[in-house]
């Protein structure tokens, strides 16, 4: 799901989009380079100062264990993105490969991958990652896996079409009459013609990848304590929400802030490589 | 009709492949399933092994998932390991509130984006850009925040709702506020998408010609053709509804298959997350082969994409 | 156009028709004066002889009797028995039952009763994780007359009364035992002031009161039936919510009021507070001496000495509780004061132990080596609860790292977590266990008490000099005598770093005012018997 920007919006210069992409490189480098933006370090604990609201000693106030939430935040940027671009790319790699060996493959293996992501897409929403993670058992890679699992099969149903369309083109059907091998073909022509608007449907599914990974994270599912994840941030600060309000705050902020971000960036991409803007929905 | 019986072969196959992905999960899973239901006591290996074979879990794999399905059909879903009860009777106690969640969010969207949309579509340019730039934060904003917020501010700081439990009305105005939000920013987004398409179409041209008031047109025309993109995405609706529910009941300390479904993940208690995965499946699919009965219906002209109709003459 | 309005209408009296059944489910709790009791626990089984836990200990107090009461001042008094006798050798003991006693289903309390209870708790289908060993001297039963039954022992047991006072070992319904055989974790049955209603899972337990109840303790503060008709147990784990739930007034009376709340509590007019700390082992780490790098006891006295735990015991749990110097807490008898102030922090003197340990290369992390190996501690724990100690661990890998010790505190299932107990490939595990009796220790730490032999003593490490204090203490009968060896016991656990003590826990209770008569029973947890209802202003 994604937003698109007002129609009036879309010419000139539109401050709400250099935020966006404001935001979002300072998220890429607080994921990239978390010692540059922190203060502290994210797991140093400090007994003195336990439950502190935002001071200019910390921006973000401090937790149950004295550690800096601002750190915390910067720090746990990696965290999200690894999960939510990482569970992206797992679906678009495999799905780009599933969806054209479906579309140039026999007959019956066409008829296996669609019946099996038909079952996949039964699992409505983050039940399939649930059950991936149930399985699995919590931690970073397996909420990544998890959330993969339950993006792929969009993924699937794109490229096998787009496939299908990419063998039907005059360039592909020159390469059979001059004979190039059908792995050749598929390695030259038809997987890279399928690609892109696999990642035009990437910069959609991100968000929501994000936002995925985060409540995985909440639900005590994602990485292991301590990692400073947003979601389970979050999750740990849900004990002082009468006493200390920043801790339900800020990591909640910071998700929601680079995923308007990516929605926002994605929705500009898609505008600028497709001329128009690609359905959200 | 032969497009009908295709569709619910399908749902049936998908419901099948659905409850052996769950058999599966059951069985792949690392751990010994014996040893966590016992908890973390550790109990002498002959109790192990005699629990084991009550369980079945020492046939071969091929006759426990015979029996598994055996099982399913009659409708027992097995027994939990943490609650020591059957399935079914923990899923039948929890799933009434999750259905009024889930219920009263929906609704509670739906009340909220029709106006919203009406209002909005092609017209007012600064409430317009106010509304979307609200939808693209509500779609962007992950539900447990939105619930931990609410739950801090309107519960905690203002006391205005309770703050546990899932009685009555007052308790579940946050937790279908929370749900909603989501929802409401897609729904309107589509909405006015739809019809702000319809408000070009000739027939309202036709419409307003014939002296129809402008409020008039929208409600009556525009609503009505919008309301098709947003029965195609009837599927992710009630795929954001049910895994909402497993956020937003775990948030608000609510009574639900949704919290059930997050406690027996924690637990490994995996005859629990299988049960609740296979009903959620099942429900999934059922209710979308509905729906998609309810669209031929609704528009023929999508049940064999034969017959295009004229746009613009009225049903 | 009209179909669409139509639907849209159908749809609004949809969302109305759900708002007034949600109406409808409103808990029993809400109308009457039945006391409602909010706890952070999950109850799991509520047949007592099969449950460790304490809420069932809590919730089944209500139902079911036991033979004796322990009060506070450690003295036995009558209850279902009226009176008793103990041979000299410690290995019969001879019961009295009240007359008159009937259980809620209307069978008479007779010795056979009794027997078939105790039958109960040590029969191995009955999967028994507490009672059986708690009562683990029990060879018999013999049906001496009606209401006398005569109890034979294998081996003296000094804490023997004091584990029948427990609601681990109350009294079943001899009827229900035979008919409910299998589904007797959802049907309790006993003599006690509450019958058992409903239980709804993950929700509540409803428990009404027994009106014909004329048998109470002598400890209770009046006779005949409950004061409140009945009493319902709402289930919320939340903490966060479960305090909201008491200061909206929901609830009447929650456990574990997490320790953040308390000062804001203390504002309330309205709401009071109570505060017991629990006997027992204190929340503690369990150390493998047997193998790894912890069997060196330089590394096991250096992780004590590394970690301010005074500044992580204040800080997590904001001061309501204490550190503990012992592995028993303050309140259990026996405990060992002069073990207070004996290993204060220190990182200095844990460097040097690690030195000594010849944990001195350093790697690129900062972390201590020893031939190139990095000095790693592995403590897993089970993920499906969460707890302080979660917090906790996070201080103490921190505190770790600090002198060059990197702690791997891992999540995982309670199956991989059993089978890791099993193997023994763990270094160390967290553990706390509530008992109004220093033979818990026996439990954790003598050799003979392994998992096979359904013992706490996983790794099962066996130290002679300590196996001898806690089994002269285990039957000993002189109480001074008793208390001498245990404070021994206590001394050897510290001086040879078996196990991390970290805090004293305690039996947070917070309740509105319109409470009254709330007590609670030597080990702390809260007793409704006695309590009556305001009403409301």
């Amino acid at each position: 799901m994604t937003a698109e920007p007002t129609a009036r919006a879309r010419s000139g210069f539109r401050p709400a989009l250099w935020l966006a992409y404001l935001v979002l490189a300072l998220v890429v480098l607080a994921a990239v380079w978390p010692s540059l933006v922190a203060t502290h370090p994210p797991d140093a604990i400090d007994l003195g100062a336990p439950v502190a609201g935002p001071s200019p000693a910390h921006l973000f106030g401090t937790d149950v264990l004295g550690r800096d939430t601002f750190s915390r935040v910067v720090h746990g940027a990696r965290w999200s993105l690894v999960i939510g671009l990482g569970a992206t790319s797992l679906a678009l790699v495999v799905g780009a490969l599933l969806g054209v060996l479906s579309a140039s493959g026999p007959r019956l293996l066409d008829e296996a991958i669609g019946r099996a992501t038909d079952i996949l897409l039964a699992f409505p929403g983050l039940l399939l990652a649930l059950l991936v993670v149930a399985v699995l058992g919590p931690g970073a890679l397996n909420a990544t896996i998890a959330i993969g699992c339950s993006t792929v099969p969009g993924f699937v149903r794109l490229a096998r079409g787009q496939a299908l369309v990419v063998r039907e083109s005059g360039y592909v059907r020159a390469a059979v009459v001059l004979g190039h091998s059908p792995a050749r073909i598929h390695a030259r022509h038809v997987l890279p013609n399928a690609v892109p608007p696999l990642l035009v449907f990437a910069t959609v599914t991100a968000g929501t990848a994000i936002i995925s990974g985060s409540a995985l994270s909440f639900l005590g599912l994602g990485p292991k304590a301590p990692t400073p994840e947003w979601g389970a941030m979050l999750a740990d600060g849900r004990d002082f929400l009468d006493t200390a309000w920043a801790l339900a705050v800020f990591p909640g902020l910071a998700v929601t802030a680079t995923v308007v971000a990516v929605n926002v960036v994605g929705a500009d991409l898609r505008r600028r490589f497709e001329g128009s803007p690609a359905d959200g929905n | 009709m032969r497009g009908v019986a295709r569709r619910v072969a399908l749902t049936l196959f998908v419901v099948w492949g659905a409850a052996t992905a769950a058999f599966l999960a059951l069985h792949l899973m690392p751990g010994d399933p014996v040893l966590t239901m016992l908890g973390d006591a550790l109990p002498p290996a002959d109790r192990v092994a005699r629990i084991r074979a009550e369980l079945g879990l020492d046939q071969p794999l091929a006759e426990q998932y015979l029996a598994y399905l055996g099982r399913l059909v009659r409708g027992d879903l097995g027994r939990s390991y943490q609650l020591e009860a059957p399935v079914a009777s923990v899923l039948g106690e929890q799933v009434g509130a999750t259905a009024a969640l889930a219920l009263s969010g929906f609704g509670l969207a739906l009340v909220v984006s029709v106006p919203l949309a009406l209002a909005t579509a092609g017209r007012r340019p600064a409430l317009r850009r106010f509304v979307t730039t609200l939808e693209l934060v509500a779609i962007s904003t992950p539900s447990f925040w939105i619930g931990v917020l609410l739950l801090s501010l309107l519960s905690f700081r203002l006391r205005w709702f309770p703050v546990a439990g899932g009685d009555g009305v007052p308790g579940l105005v946050l937790p279908a506020v929370t749900l909603a939000i989501g929802l409401t920013g897609v729904f309107s987004q589509v909405l006015r998408d739809g019809v702000e398409r319809a408000l070009r179409e000739p027939f309202v041209l036709s419409a307003r010609a014939r002296g129809s008031s402008e409020a008039a047109v929208r409600r009556a025309h525009a609503l009505r053709h919008a309301a098709i993109p947003l029965l195609t995405l009837s599927g992710w609706t009630i795929g954001t509804l049910l895994s909402g529910a497993v956020v937003v009941e775990t948030v608000f300390t609510r009574q639900g298959l949704g919290r059930v479904l997050a406690t027996a993940i924690a637990a490994r208690d995996m005859p629990v997350v299988t049960g609740i995965v296979v009903l959620a499946a099942a429900v999934f699919a059922v209710l979308n082969l509905v729906v998609d009965l309810l669209y031929q219906v609704a528009d023929p002209r999508l049940a064999g994409r034969a017959s295009p109709r004229p746009e613009g003459v009225p049903r | 156009m009209r179909r669409w309005r139509e639907r849209m209408a159908a749809l609004a009296v949809a969302i109305a028709l759900v708002g007034v059944s949600a109406c409808g489910v409103r808990g029993a709790g809400a109308g009457g004066d039945r006391l409602v009791f909010a706890t952070g626990q999950t109850p799991q089984c509520l047949d007592p002889q099969v449950s460790p836990q304490d809420i069932v200990a809590t919730i089944d107090r209500n139902i079911f009797d036991s033979l004796v009461v322990f009060t506070r001042d450690g003295r036995f008094e009558p209850w279902l028995a009226t009176r008793w006798d103990i041979s000299a050798d410690g290995l019969r003991y001879t019961f009295h039952l009240r007359p008159g006693v009937r259980f809620h289903d209307g069978t008479p309390l007779d010795a056979a009763a009794v027997a078939a209870t105790l039958d109960h708790a040590v029969a191995p289908e009955t999967k028994s994780q507490y009672a059986a060993g708690l009562i683990d001297a029990y060879d018999r039963s013999e049906v001496v007359g009606p209401t006398e039954i005569r109890i034979h022992l294998k081996r003296p047991s000094a804490p023997f009364l004091q584990a029948l006072s427990t609601a681990y070992l109350g009294i079943q319904s001899p009827k229900s035992l035979r008919e409910n055989k299998g589904a007797l974790c959802g049907k309790p049955v006993g003599s006690g002031p509450f019958s058992f209603r409903r239980w709804s899972k993950n929700s509540a337990i409803e428990l009404d009161r027994n009106p014909d109840y004329d048998w109470g303790p002598s400890t209770a503060a009046h006779t005949g039936p409950a004061l409140v008709p009945g009493l319902t147990i709402r289930l919320i784990s939340e903490n966060a919510s479960r305090f909201g739930a008491l200061t909206s007034g929901q609830v009447d009376v929650i456990d574990q009021v997490p320790p953040a709340n308390v000062p804001s509590l203390k504002r309330f007019d309205a709401l009071r507070y109570s505060r017991a700390e629990s006997p027992g082992i204190v929340s503690a780490v369990m150390f493998n001496p047997v193998r790894g790098v912890l069997a060196d006891e330089q590394v096991r006295r250096a992780v004590l000495r590394a970690i301010d735990v005074d500044g992580l015991v204040r800080s997590v749990h904001f001061g309501q509780f204490d550190r503990a110097w012992s592995p028993l807490g303050p309140t259990t008898p026996g405990y060992a004061r002069g073990l207070e102030g004996t290993w204060p922090h220190d990182p200095a003197a844990a460097g040097a132990l690690l030195d000594a340990a010849g944990w001195t290369g350093r790697d690129a992390r900062g972390y201590r080596t020893r031939d190139g190996v990095r000095l790693v501690l592995r403590w897993p724990y089970a993920a499906t609860y969460q707890s302080s100690m979660v917090t906790t661990a996070q201080g103490v890998q921190a505190e770790l790292k600090k002198v060059g010790i990197q702690l791997d505190y891992t999540g995982v299932d309670t199956g991989t977590f059993g089978e890791l107990l099993e193997t023994g490939d763990l270094d160390m595990f967290a553990t706390s266990f509530i008992r109004a009796d220093p033979d818990i220790l026996n439990f954790f730490l003598e050799s003979g008490k392994t998992r096979d032999n359904g013992g706490g003593n996983v790794f099962a490490q066996r130290h002679p000099e300590l196996d001898r204090l806690l089994l002269a203490g285990h039957t000993e009968l002189d109480p001074l005598a008793r208390a001498d060896l245990y404070a021994a016991s206590q001394r050897y656990v510290v001086d040879h770093a078996l196990i991390l003590p970290l805090w004293v826990p305690a039996a947070l209770v917070g309740y509105t005012d319109r409470v009254r008569g709330l007590a609670s029973d030597p080990v702390g947890f809260p007793l409704f018997y006695d309590v009556d209802l305001r009403g409301r202003a």
